[in-house]
């Protein structure tokens, strides 16, 4: 019994309100608990791992299938993981001619400082990348991953 | 480990060429196993040889990162239709 019920009944006790009240009102009580008793649990801390970066681009509506482009590229994550992780074979001498050229470019950037660890935070961050662009020409641009 | 992938299909259609391709990667895997065993004494060499340049290092480890990378192809895919050409590749 909880203590609304509790309530109700003392009150119904204390003859503040008739039976027929605390009927509708323990009927009302019984509704919204038996209510948010059924509600879904959602689950916390199990987030789906992205596997796929998806990029499409999709002529506009209406437009003839004969003249318009249509680009639908999967990649997995893994590959994109992969690839990043070719970083760490590259020599300190290397890696000093792609930062020197980086900081040319103006991007100040130290590739020896990526880790690991890095690599899986930059994928978990890709989860919540979504780029939509509608060109002038109706084309439609999609970024996302799933 | 991921599994590599078992098949390549590549189609590429033009007006003047049309090709389709189901390339059996699970067939083409141990004939680059036996030419990697084959071509290893030679890989070791140069793995001495570079290592004081630090080449040496991605000379070793190279093999396994390629290996890597091709197994997490497996899923790939590009679609690209043109008005002309229709270029596709998948790996399976």
């Amino acid at each position: 019994m909880t203590d609304n019920q509790k309530k109700i009944l003392e009150m119904l006790a204390e003859k503040k309100i008739s039976t027929d009240e605390a009927y509708r009102l323990l009927n009302a009580l019984g509704s919204d608990e038996g209510g948010q008793k059924e509600m879904p649990k959602v689950p916390t801390g199990t987030v789906a791992k992205p596997k796929y970066l998806r990029v499409t681009v999709m002529p506009e509506e209406g437009a003839d299938p004969k003249h318009a482009d249509r680009v639908n590229i999967r990649v997995p994550m893994g590959l994109i993981r992969a690839g990043i992780k070719l970083t760490s074979l590259i020599p300190n001498d290397a890696m000093d001619k792609v930062n020197d050229a980086l900081r040319d470019k103006g991007i100040n950037f130290d590739v020896k400082s990526v880790k690991p660890e890095d690599i899986e935070e930059l994928i978990g961050a890709l989860s919540e990348l979504e780029v939509d662009v509608e060109s002038g020409r109706g084309e439609k641009v999609k970024v996302f991953v799933e | 480990m991921n599994r590599p992938p078992l098949l390549m299909h590549l189609r590429i259609r033009n007006p003047e060429h049309k090709f389709g391709l189901w390339l059996p990667l699970f067939l083409l895997i141990p004939i680059a196993l036996v030419v990697f065993i084959i071509l290893s004494p030679l890989i070791l060499l140069a793995v001495i040889v570079l290592w004081p340049t630090g080449w040496g290092r991605v000379a070793l480890l190279a093999p396994w990162y390629a290996w890597n990378c091709f197994c997490a192809t497996r899923g790939l895919k590009v679609d690209v239709q043109g008005p002309r050409e229709i270029v596709k590749i998948a790996f399976v």
